[in-house]
C-alpha cells in the first residue's frame, strides 16, 4: 500500500545485453559514463532522490543481466516494481525485436494487478552512434500499440535526454502509485497477521 | 459458499500445494496440485470456541464452483475423537469425496521438511494424515497462521517436528498460565507474545524467551513422552547437552535445541607451493610422483606465480597428473592442432553463411560485446585495438564451436580472462578454459537449474552451520539466496582483486578438502557479515546491496581459513545429515545401511558437480529420519 510519508519508487530497467542499461542508470544517478562497465551479473540497483511536484521521492533503479537465460531470476527482483523501463539500442535491430518478450516476461513475473495499466517507458539508447537501424517513427508506432507508452531517445554516453527520460519515468511511477492503492494482488486480508515486510510485495517468496 | 460452509469463513488460502501423501481414499489425487484453505466458524455465541479445519482442493475443482464442492467430508483418522462437521457419513462416502479435510482437533503434530516446502500432518498414530508440498513459496505463512490457533512447540527428538498441545492437557493450561505470569504487555495469548517479540526483534526476544525456554522444554518433553511412547528415546534425550536456542525475528518463533558443532579450528593459509617443491616431485620421465601432496600444498597456500603457468595446466586437466614430459609435449601439439581446426571452422564462415545462421550470429555478437567490456581496467586488456581482446574473442568463439549446445553465456569471459592473462598462449588457454568450464558448466544451464541448485545448497549449508542467520534470511524473504548469485556464477571473480582471484581459483581447483568447497567460502562470508545484516534488520534489497558492495573488500585468505574450519566442523560433527554429506561429497550414512538408496555413490564421488535436480539433492525426510535413527542407535543405545 502506498505510504503517506516516504515515497519509494522501484524502477526496473530491462532490455537485451549491451543496450546500455547500466550506463543509463549510472549516467542518471552519478552523471558519469564509462566504457569499462562490465556485463551485469545478477542484479544491482542505485538510488536517487528527486523532487516531483514538491514531493521528494526516492527512486530505486534496478539494473539486471541482459542475457535471456538469466531472466528466470527476475521474479526476485521485479517484485513491487512501480515502473518498468525497456531499453533498446537504436543501432541494433535485434534489441528492438526483443522488446515484446521483455515486456511480456516482466508482466508475467512481476504480476501487477492491472497489467494493461502498468507504466512502461521505452528508451532508444545510443543515438550518438551511426548507422541507425530503428527510426524514431518505428519506435513510436510500437509505443502507440502498447497503450501509448512514453518514448525517449537517449544517449547514456553523452547524457542526452537521460534526465528528462527518468523524470518521466518517476512521474509515471508516482502517478500509478497514487492512482491505485496497490499495484499487486495481495493475499486475503487475514494474511496480514504475519505483518508482511514489503508493502506491496504480493506473490511468492521464492522463484525456484 | 457450499452449504456445509455456511457457518464458515476462510481465513487463509494458498495455491500450488501438491498432495504428496494422503489416505487411500485420495490416492487418485496423489501428486496433484491444489489449493489449501483454512476455514473457521463464524462468530457464534452458542459456541465458546471456534471450529477450524484445513481443506485441500485439487485444482480441477474450481474454487468458485458451488456445485462440485458438495461432496466433502472431514477426515477422521482418530477414532476416539469423532467430531465431524456434517454428522455421520454414509459408508461409501470416502469413495466420492474430492476435497481432503482435516479438523484442527485431529492434528497431533506436524513436521516441516524440505526447507519449509513440505508439511506433513500426523494424527498421533504412526501414520501421517497427509503430506503437502508447497510449490509456490513455502509453508511458513500457513504455520504462522496455525500458530495463532493452536499451541505447539518443537519436538526435542526432531526439531522439524512440532507437537500440538491438547487444549485439555495440563501442559496447555500451564503454558497459558506461564505466559500470563510473565506479563507481556498484559497479553496472555501466545500469538500476541510472538507478535510483540517480532516487533522488537533480537535482543528483546532473546531476553524474553530466556524466561520461558526451560518451561517450554519440560512441557514438550512431557507431551512427547506420551506421543512417542513406542520410541525408547528418553535415555538419548538426556544425553544431549543443555544448549538451547531461541530463533526470532520472523513470523513465528522457534524455541529449539540446537545440536552443537565441534569447536572451529583455525587454518591459516600456508606459503605457496614453491618452484623447488614442484620440481623435486618429477621423476626421470617427468612424471609427478606424489600428486596428493602437491595438491595439498596448493590447497593450503596456492602456487608461486613463477610456476603457475605450468601448474595450472594440471589443475585444469589439460595435462594429466600422471603424464610424462614426453606425453605432455605430444598433448600440446595435438591439442594445438585440434584447436586451430575448430578455430578455422568459424573463421571460414562466409557472410551469407552467417546471415543464414542466426544462432551463430547472435553468439558472435554477444561475445563481441562482452569481450569489449571484460577487465578493461587491467593493463593487459586496456586500450583500443588491444590484441589480447582479439585472442579473448577467438577463444570464446572457438569454444562455441567446441560446445555449440552451450555456446556463450555471460560470465564465461570473466572465467577466461585470468587464464589468458597468465598463460598468454592461445591454444593452451583454450584447453585450460575447457577444463575450467567442465568444473562449473552447470552454472550456465539454460534453465539455470545448476545455479538454483547451488543457491539452495548454500542455504542448506548455512542453515546447518548458522541456523540463526538462515532463519533470519528465511523470515526476510531472502532464503532464495539470490544475492549470492554473482559469487557463485563466476567463483567470486567479481568480488576479488585479480591476484586474489588467481590464488582463490587454484585453491578451489584442487578439489580439496571436499566438493563444493566454494559454498563453504560463501557461508564463511555470510557468517562474517551476519552482524551487519541482522543488526540493521536488512531485507532482501539491503542485503543485496550490502553483498554487492563487499566487492574488493574481502580478505580471501581469511575466508579460506574459515571455510576450511567450517569443513572440519561439519566433518567431525556427529549429527551431520545426508543432504549435507551429499553436497560435500562425503560418504552417505544411509548408504552404509541400505543398499538401494536413491542416490548413487558415483554421482557424489564424481569429479565434476553433481548434475542432479534440486529436489534430488534435498533429500527426502524419510532418509533424514533414517539417518537420525541410526545416529541415535550408534551414539546412545
Amino acid at each position: 500500500m502506498a505510504s503517506n510519508k516516504k515515497v519509494l519508487l522501484k524502477v526496473i530497467i530491462l532490455g537485451d545485453s549491451s543496450v546500455g542499461k547500466t550506463s543509463l542508470m549510472n549516467q542518471y544517478v552519478n552523471r558519469k559514463f564509462s566504457n569499462q562497465y562490465k556485463a551485469t551479473i545478477g542484479a544491482d540497483f542505485l538510488t536517487k532522490e528527486v523532487t516531483i511536484d514538491d514531493r521528494t521521492v526516492t527512486m530505486q533503479i534496478w539494473d539486471t543481466a541482459g542475457q535471456e537465460r538469466f531472466q528466470s531470476l527476475g521474479v526476485a527482483f521485479y517484485r513491487g516494481a512501480d515502473c518498468c523501463v525497456l531499453v533498446f539500442d537504436v543501432t541494433a535491430p535485434n534489441t528492438f525485436k526483443s522488446l515484446d518478450s521483455w515486456r511480456d516476461e516482466f508482466l508475467i513475473q512481476a504480476a501487477p494487478r492491472e497489467p494493461d495499466n502498468f507504466p512502461f517507458v521505452l528508451l532508444g539508447n545510443k543515438v550518438d552512434l551511426e548507422p541507425r537501424a530503428i527510426s524514431a517513427k518505428r519506435a513510436q508506432q510500437w509505443c502507440q500499440a502498447k497503450n501509448n507508452m512514453p518514448y525517449f531517445e537517449t544517449s547514456a554516453k553523452e547524457g542526452l535526454n537521460v534526465e528528462q527520460a527518468f523524470l518521466a519515468i518517476a512521474k509515471n511511477a508516482l502517478a500509478q502509485q497514487n492512482q491505485s492503492v496497490d499495484l499487486y494482488n495481495e493475499f486475503p486480508d487475514q494474511i496480514k497477521l504475519t505483518n508482511t515486510q514489503k508493502s506491496n510485495g504480493g506473490g511468492d517468496s521464492c522463484a525456484c | 459458499m457450499e452449504d456445509e460452509f455456511d457457518d464458515y469463513q476462510d481465513v487463509f488460502s494458498q495455491d500450488g500445494v501438491l498432495l504428496r501423501q494422503a489416505p487411500s481414499a485420495y490416492i487418485q489425487y496423489i501428486n496433484t496440485i491444489g489449493t489449501l484453505y483454512i476455514w473457521e466458524t463464524l462468530e457464534n455465541e452458542a459456541c465458546h470456541s471456534k471450529k477450524r479445519l484445513l481443506e485441500w482442493k485439487p485444482n480441477d475443482v474450481t474454487v468458485d464452483s458451488d456445485v462440485q464442492d458438495q461432496e466433502w467430508a472431514v477426515v477422521n483418522t482418530v477414532q476416539k475423537r469423532v467430531r465431524t462437521l456434517s454428522g455421520n457419513l454414509p459408508p461409501d462416502y470416502y469413495a466420492r469425496l474430492k476435497n481432503l479435510k482435516i479438523n484442527f482437533e485431529d492434528i497431533k503434530s506436524f513436521r516441516i521438511a524440505n526447507k519449509s516446502r513440505q508439511l506433513t500432518f500426523f494424527d498421533g498414530t504412526s501414520d501421517s494424515i497427509c503430506s503437502l508440498l508447497f510449490q509456490h513459496g513455502n509453508c511458513e505463512v500457513l504455520v504462522s497462521i496455525l500458530r495463532s490457533f493452536l499451541k505447539f512447540g518443537p519436538s526435542r527428538r526432531d526439531k522439524h517436528l512440532f507437537v500440538i498441545y491438547d487444549a485439555d492437557s495440563p501442559e496447555y493450561q500451564e503454558l497459558n498460565k506461564t505466559f500470563a505470569a510473565l506479563d507481556f504487555k498484559n497479553e496472555n495469548s501466545l500469538w500476541t507474545l510472538f507478535k510483540n517479540i517480532k516487533e522488537h526483534p533480537y535482543e528483546g526476544s532473546l531476553e524474553a524467551f530466556s524466561k520461558v525456554t526451560n518451561y517450554v522444554y519440560r512441557s514438550v518433553d512431557a507431551n512427547e513422552a506420551e506421543f512417542l511412547q513406542q520410541d525408547d528415546l528418553n535415555r538419548s534425550l538426556s544425553e544431549i547437552d543443555d544448549s538451547s536456542t531461541v530463533h526470532s525475528g520472523g513470523d513465528y518463533e522457534l524455541v529449539q535445541k540446537l545440536p552443537q558443532l565441534p569447536k572451529r579450528k583455525d587454518f591459516p593459509r600456508c606459503r605457496p607451493l614453491t618452484e623447488e617443491q614442484w620440481r623435486e616431485q618429477f621423476n626421470y620421465e617427468g612424471r609427478l610422483e606424489d600428486v596428493e601432496s602437491i595438491k595439498t600444498l596448493i590447497f593450503r597456500g596456492g602456487v608461486t606465480p613463477s610456476i603457475r603457468k605450468e601448474v595450472w595446466k594440471f589443475l585444469l586437466d589439460y595435462h594429466p597428473w600422471n603424464s610424462t614430459s614426453a606425453e605432455r609435449q605430444k598433448c600440446n601439439s595435438t591439442k594445438s592442432e585440434e584447436y586451430y581446426l575448430m578455430k578455422l571452422q568459424w573463421k571460414s564462415f562466409t557472410k551469407t553463411q552467417e546471415d543464414n545462421f542466426s544462432d551463430f550470429a547472435q553468439r558472435k555478437s554477444l561475445i563481441d560485446k562482452d569481450v569489449n567490456r571484460t577487465d578493461r581496467n587491467l593493463d593487459f586488456y586496456a586500450g583500443d585495438n588491444n590484441f589480447n581482446l582479439t585472442t579473448l574473442n577467438d577463444i570464446l568463439m572457438t569454444y562455441v564451436m567446441y560446445n555449440f549446445d552451450l555456446g556463450y553465456v555471460q560470465g564465461m569471459s570473466d572465467l577466461l580472462s585470468p587464464l589468458l592473462m597468465l598463460l598468454e598462449h592461445e591454444s593452451d588457454t583454450f584447453w585450460c578454459f575447457v577444463g575450467f568450464m567442465n568444473k562449473l558448466i552447470s552454472n550456465f544451464d539454460i534453465d539455470q537449474a545448476g545455479m538454483k541448485e547451488q543457491l539452495a545448497n548454500l542455504y542448506t549449508l548455512l542453515a546447518f552451520i548458522d541456523p540463526f542467520l538462515a532463519n533470519y534470511l528465511e523470515t526476510h524473504e531472502c532464503a532464495n539466496m539470490f544475492f549470492c548469485f554473482r559469487w557463485l556464477l563466476v567463483w567470486f571473480k567479481r568480488e576479488l582483486k585479480q591476484d586474489d582471484v588467481m590464488r582463490f581459483w587454484e585453491v578451489l581447483w584442487t578439489g580439496y578438502p571436499c566438493q563444493n568447497f566454494h559454498l563453504l567460502v560463501g557461508v564463511a562470508i555470510l557468517e562474517q557479515e551476519r552482524g551487519a545484516l541482522m543488526e540493521n534488520n536488512y531485507g532482501f534489497t539491503e542485503i543485496l546491496k550490502h553483498i554487492n558492495e563487499l566487492n574488493g573488500k574481502l580478505d580471501m585468505s581469511l575466508m579460506l581459513n574459515k571455510a576450511e574450519g567450517i569443513f572440519y566442523q561439519l566433518k567431525e560433527s556427529d549429527h551431520l545429515t545426508d543432504n549435507i554429506r551429499f553436497i560435500l561429497g562425503l560418504p552417505l550414512l544411509s548408504q552404509q545401511t541400505s543398499a538401494n538408496h536413491s542416490i548413487s555413490p558415483d554421482s557424489s564421488a564424481n569429479h565434476s558437480q553433481p548434475r542432479c535436480s534440486v529436489d534430488h539433492v534435498r533429500i527426502s525426510p524419510e532418509s533424514d529420519e533414517a539417518v537420525y535413527d541410526r545416529s541415535i542407535t550408534t551414539n546412545f543405545l
